[in-house]
């Protein structure tokens, strides 16, 4: 990142803070004005609405103008390679051009045009090599997953966006399951990346984005790992799909399925107490995800009761525990256990809330009733408004 | 720890912008020695409710041979009647302000307790067909109670299930998934979404106005606003023949969201007038090009983007957000 980029990032990281003390009163206003004037951020940053918007309307201009291009020089296959190629080269100009001024770099816009111009230049790179040089389709994947990996490493690092992180340790990952020992190799530097990724986290040299792509890395690495010794993932192969189509496949030996079943309940649990014990909430709500998903693994091998009871039994579970650990933290002293608590602290709650609405609706809205079904005669109707929608 | 932030409490107590106590706490939260786990407890809570309810309408589908029509009917109104029970004893009095929720389970108890009552209600008129084959009547039900419930309790969540029941009962569908408005006849759905639209509309703009849960207003105005933009929408890119009326219709009404919500200074209002205009104007520029294989249409397209591009830029450097 350039620098003066960081220096606007660490001021806006004072400023949210400042907004979060003044929400709670915390602060008063002369001294939230204080702070904002302590810590200049000359970039203009709008709301997520306008972002979004902003990066909408890019994505339509760079796609319309790619279409209308494509179809007035009706070009064959290595014309649609240049054509890709001179589009990925301008978006990634336009970006360093929106980058450099604090009037645009946070607009969405940069985002846009960085997200095309990598694409572009991936699925260019892609159709040269197939296309172009005929390199093997096996060849042309582990070389796409390698650009893959290292443009959208650049990227980040450049332009400070933990989306392109994510990317890039997606590819990193899949092109490491293209080897014959894929799965030793997700377990081993997955464990790795996190370890190493996670001593970045707060490290003051690094901008504020850099860090928060430290973090995307660090799950990253916990997500592999785990998918190494699901026992689900053992029992589908679902790594050794990934490699190459040439590559032998060993059986794994029924201990391993042993030592599987054992890691799918443990390592949720060790990331767990990893979140707990360094007070790290994305790494908690990495383990409350990954014991879910344990526990589905279990219901997949092991029926212990009929799914209704599952359900029915883990969602009470679910709410007692959330209401058992709210009511401890509430009546302990200082309304804290080892620096955790169940104030919302500075967080604006009222737009957690608000986005709330979206996914509480998109779950439980009964479906519409069709006017077809007018002529319901006792067992045609639907179950619907609790979240399900059984037909009788 | 947020190093920054760390550093700039450091120097903001030496230059007494801060107390000492104030970047004491600051100072905790900032080295994430005092760190919230509220989000996690609300989403535990939001998956548990989901978990539930799925398990008891498995259930009914299930076993509602082997229990009988009765129990499974009179089992969930018992718990629909807890959970309201306990919503009742623990509410804080009436208001048609903004009223806190007395703690964090009390949004998530509302919720179940209604998502059982219209489970209840949606079993009892399957079994018992008590509406005949005007069954879809139960969602006005389903719906008006929400809408009370909303009210009485003071919970958005709850206002936006009223209203996507109230739409579902007209057969329209608020879902961005399916990416329609729902199965029938296109015009008569348009229609009702139309309606619908306008009519949540003005229940946004009376709230505020009457001060009557103003609050609420987002939530009717978006549920509003999608409604009635979507409809003219699809009338733009779904009709044969007239699509140039609902084009005009379209271009009025999202021009009028965009003026007011621009004077209102709400941003999100003026995206859906935005994207629901460059949308419309879509079919205009293609429309000609139907039957040619040609880049100009696309051409047109980006110039149309360029154009909104500017308008963005320049509503948002004058709009004053609230």
């Amino acid at each position: 990142m350039r620098p003066e980029s960081v220096t606007w990032e660490r001021a806006a990281e004072v400023r949210e803070a400042a907004q979060g003390w003044r929400r709670v009163e915390a602060i008063d206003a002369p001294t939230e004005q204080a702070i904002r004037e302590a810590y200049p951020d000359p970039c203009i940053t709008p709301s997520a609405v306008w972002r979004v918007l902003t990066a909408g309307m890019v994505t339509a201009v760079f796609l319309c103008t790619f279409g209308a291009l494509l179809l007035a020089f009706r070009t064959d296959q290595l014309g649609l390679q240049v054509l890709m190629l001179l589009f990925a080269g301008a978006s990634l100009v336009a970006t360093e051009v929106l980058e450099v001024s604090p009037q645009s770099a946070r607009r969405g816009a940069a985002g846009a045009t960085a997200f095309w111009g990598i694409l572009f230049l991936l699925v260019g790179f892609s159709l040269f090599l197939l296309d172009t040089v005929r390199v093997r389709y096996d060849d042309a994947i582990d070389a796409v997953l390698i650009a893959s990996l290292l443009a959208w490493a650049v990227g980040s690092w450049r332009w400070g966006s933990p989306l392109f992180a994510a990317l890039s340790a997606i590819s990193f990952f899949l092109f490491l399951g293209r080897f014959p020992y894929g799965r030793v190799l997700w377990g081993l530097i997955g464990a790795v990346l996190a370890g190493l990724a996670a001593r970045w986290l707060d490290e003051a040299s690094w901008a504020p984005s850099h860090r928060r792509g430290a973090a995307i890395l660090v799950v990253a690495g916990i997500l592999a790992a785990y998918a190494v010794v699901n026992t689900y993932s053992f029992d589908a192969r679902v790594l050794e799909d990934l490699g190459r189509s040439a590559a032998a496949r060993v059986a794994p030996s029924p201990s391993l399925f042993v030592f599987a079943a054992l890691a799918t309940a443990v390592v949720p649990l060790v990331v767990l107490m990893w979140g707990v014990r360094s007070r790290r909430t994305f790494v908690l709500d990495t383990g409350v995800v990954l014991l879910a998903l344990s526990l589905v693994t279990l219901r997949h091998y092991v029926h212990l009761a009929p799914l209704w009871v599952i359900l029915t039994l883990s969602g009470a579970a679910l709410v007692v525990l959330a209401l058992a650990v709210e009511r401890a933290l509430r009546r302990a002293p200082g309304g804290e256990i080892a620096g955790i608590t169940a104030d919302p602290l500075f967080a604006d709650e009222r737009q957690q809330r608000a986005l709330q609405i979206v996914p509480v609706v998109a779950a439980f809205t009964a479906p519409a009733a069709a006017p077809e079904e007018k002529g319901f005669a006792g067992g045609g109707g639907r179950f619907g408004g609790g979240g399900a929608e059984e037909k009788f | 720890m947020n190093p920054d932030v760390v550093s700039a409490i450091a120097l903001l107590r030496r230059d007494n912008v801060l107390g000492n106590a104030q970047a004491t706490l600051f100072d905790r939260v900032a080295r994430r020695r005092l760190v919230s786990v509220r989000f996690e407890i609300r989403a535990l809570l939001y998956a548990g409710v989901l978990l539930l309810t799925s398990g008891v309408a498995l259930l009914v589908k299930e076993h509602r041979q082997d229990i009988g029509p009765w129990a499974i009917a009179g089992g969930i109104a018992l718990a629909a009647a807890a959970c309201l029970v306990w919503m009742i004893r623990k509410a804080a009095p009436f208001s048609w302000g903004e009223v806190p929720s007395p703690n964090v389970a009390f949004d998530y108890v509302l919720l179940l307790g209604l998502l059982l009552f219209a489970s209840d209600l949606a079993y009892v008129e399957v079994e018992f067909a008590l509406l005949g084959p005007r069954w879809p009547h139960h969602l006005l039900v389903v719906g008006v109670v929400y809408l009370l419930g909303a009210y009485l309790w003071d919970s958005r969540t709850i206002l936006g299930l009223a209203l996507t029941t109230l739409a579902a009962w007209r057969g329209v569908s608020i879902s961005l998934i399916h990416g329609s408005l729902g199965a029938g006849d296109a015009g008569n759905l348009r229609a009702s979404a139309v309606v619908l639209g306008a009519l949540y509309v003005a229940a946004a703009a009376l709230s505020v106005r009457l001060q009557r849960k103003a609050h609420f207003e987002e939530v009717f105005a978006n549920a509003g606003l999608l409604l009635l933009l979507s409809a003219l929408v699809s009338g733009v890119l779904g009709s044969e023949l007239n699509w140039g009326v609902w084009l005009a219709a379209l271009l009025v009404a999202a021009g009028l969201v965009m003026w007011l919500s621009f004077r209102l200074g709400r941003s999100l209002y003026f995206a859906q007038g935005v994207v629901a205009v460059y949308v419309g104007l879509l079919r205009l520029l293609f429309e000609p090009f139907r039957y040619h294989v040609t880049g100009l249409p696309f051409f047109l397209a980006a110039l149309l983007g360029l154009g909104v591009l500017v308008l963005i830029l320049a509503a948002h450097r004058r709009m004053r957000e609230r």
